[in-house]
């Protein structure tokens, strides 16, 4: 099977070999001092300015709480046509991650167990590409 | 070892000016930043050469504007230093003033704010995020007011009173870009942005300038200033963020430890505060903010705005100038405008916005980025 191509590859991927139908995952990291971060980057920690090699990947399961969604009316970017779903979603390994909710998620309140998956975007160039949505868990 | 600005000389603002603040127009920005400052000067009775350094804050300006501008005055050849620290660039400025007289190195600064509305990119940093094109601050705001909402089981038709209570103060506000009153249904039925906020909900793309002249005892002095209209800044403090607990809104936990070293560089409790301006570009920040600065408990904000407490004459009038939702946000002036509103109030000179007896005043800013400056000033007598 060909990998789907990703729309933001640097910050998710596929699960390993389960194929197509198992959850993304978010790349992430953790610094020595033991904080956890999203996305991955080799700058310096946050929390302790630890830099480099005290920096390693860390996949990060998409699998959280959602504590805040907004539905956006009004946009001014063309590439995004309003209304769409915000959600801001509290990870169980740690950092708050903000993106939007996928178009089929089903009803959502707050509290409510959340997950990832990928979803099909249509690009300018008529390319369909691949980029990840939260949606509830039912 | 460190000292804050309330152990160094005393520091007073002494002169105060604006350009209206209104609607993206042709006006150059020299026209708007040149009236806020000859208003002050004229406030101060004072005249320009008497300015040892200026503070220029703008965010949206680019580089260097300050000189095309203040050379209008009579090019003195006296210090200038251009500021941007975001939404905070103004109440930056204001802090670095008060901070050259302080220390002695002035006996008289500037700070002038000023911006039209430039569309400015930040930098990229080379870290992607998933959808931040899709996050802009309403939307940020939006995600707040849901959260807001759903852990204090407050109804998202409440937080917009904080927009009726700041307009009604707008409309009394000569240089406020929104001067009108606003009924509840007008908040609610407008046009509706992200989440449960509408357009008068949020504040509007504007522009304007803001002027404020400080200076110490010795100036007053000798420049024959009146003493009785200076008004003391009795603690300046700045922050950036830090990491906090996942879940925990940084722009309210910024604020809190900012404030709570402000109050103690002034000696202060959150209760002896009669004025106070912040940061309220969208609703739900008001109710963030005056729980944050110690008004009340969290969640409670909603019961002190229905009670009237946060009203003009209430027990803190809070956004008496109309604040970022109806008196505007420009960017550059919008902290200095604070100031003067505040010293205004302080002075007694404040109108039909006049709150009774107004002795200590709080000015808030937070920037994107995220910093947050507080000040606090005092009547004299
Ligand atoms: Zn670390």
């Amino acid at each position: 099977m060909q990998p789907l191509r990703l729309l933001k590859s640097q910050l998710y991927s596929e699960r390993g070999d389960e194929g197509r139908l198992a959850d993304p995952v978010l790349r992430g990291g953790r610094c020595r001092c033991g904080y956890v971060f999203f996305p991955m980057q080799t700058y310096g920690c946050e929390r302790c300015g630890s830099h480099d090699d005290a920096l390693t990947p860390q996949e990060l399961s998409t699998h959280g709480i959602l504590l805040a969604l907004a539905v956006v009316h009004l946009h001014a970017d063309k590439n995004r046509l309003a209304p769409f779903t915000v959600v801001k979603v509290a990870l169980d390994n740690g950092p708050v991650v903000r993106t939007l909710l996928a178009d089929d998620s089903g009803e959502i309140t707050l509290g409510q167990r959340m997950k990832a998956k990928l979803v099909p975007v249509r690009q300018g160039d008529g390319e369909t590409v691949y980029d990840l949505r939260f949606t509830a868990i039912v | 070892m460190a000292r804050a600005l309330n152990e160094l000389r005393s520091v007073y603002v002494v002169g105060i000016g604006w350009h209206r603040y209104q609607n993206p127009s042709e006006t150059s920005y020299v026209t708007l930043g040149l009236a806020a400052i000859r208003e002050a000067l004229a406030d101060a009775r004072i005249e320009w050469p008497a300015v040892e350094s200026s503070y220029v804050a703008t965010a949206l300006l680019g580089m260097a504007a300050g000189r095309p501008m203040l050379r209008h005055l009579g090019a003195t050849g006296a210090p200038l230093l251009h500021i941007e620290n975001a939404s905070a660039s103004g109440s930056t400025a204001f802090r670095q003033a008060c901070i050259e007289v302080a220390s002695g190195i002035s006996d008289v600064a500037l700070a002038v704010g000023v911006d039209k509305r430039n569309m400015v990119r930040r930098s990229d940093t080379g870290i992607d995020h998933l959808a931040d094109d899709a996050i802009v601050p309403f939307t940020h705001f939006a995600l707040l007011t849901n959260e807001y909402a759903g852990r204090h089981h407050v109804s998202v038709d409440d937080i917009a009173l904080v927009a009726v209570k700041n307009h009604r103060n707008g409309a009394r506000n000569p240089n406020a870009q929104r001067q009108q009153d606003r009924t509840l249904d007008e908040v609610l039925g407008g046009k509706k942005v992200s989440g449960s906020l509408t357009a008068l909900q949020c504040t509007p793309i504007g522009e304007g300038a803001a002027a404020v002249i400080v200076a110490s005892d010795d100036a007053i002095k000798r420049l024959g200033i009146n003493p009785d209209r200076a008004v003391r800044v009795t603690a300046s403090v700045g922050r950036s963020e830090r990491v906090y607990p996942p879940g925990v809104g940084f722009d309210a936990a910024l604020t809190r430890e900012t404030v709570e070293l402000a109050l103690a560089e002034a000696k202060r409790t959150p209760g002896d505060l009669d004025i106070i301006e912040l940061h309220d570009a969208f609703t739900v920040e008001e109710l963030h903010y005056i729980e944050s600065i110690g008004l009340c408990a969290e969640g409670q904000g909603i019961a002190m705005l229905k009670d009237g407490a946060l009203d003009i004459g209430g027990r803190c009038a809070v956004n008496p100038s109309g604040g970022l939702i109806a008196m505007g946000h420009p960017i550059g002036p919008t902290g200095i405008g604070q100031i003067g509103e505040i010293t205004m109030q302080l002075r007694g000179e404040a109108g039909a916005r006049q709150h009774r007896d107004a002795r200590v005043g709080l000015a808030h800013m937070v920037g994107v980025g995220a910093v947050c400056y507080v000040h606090l000033l005092e009547r004299s007598a």
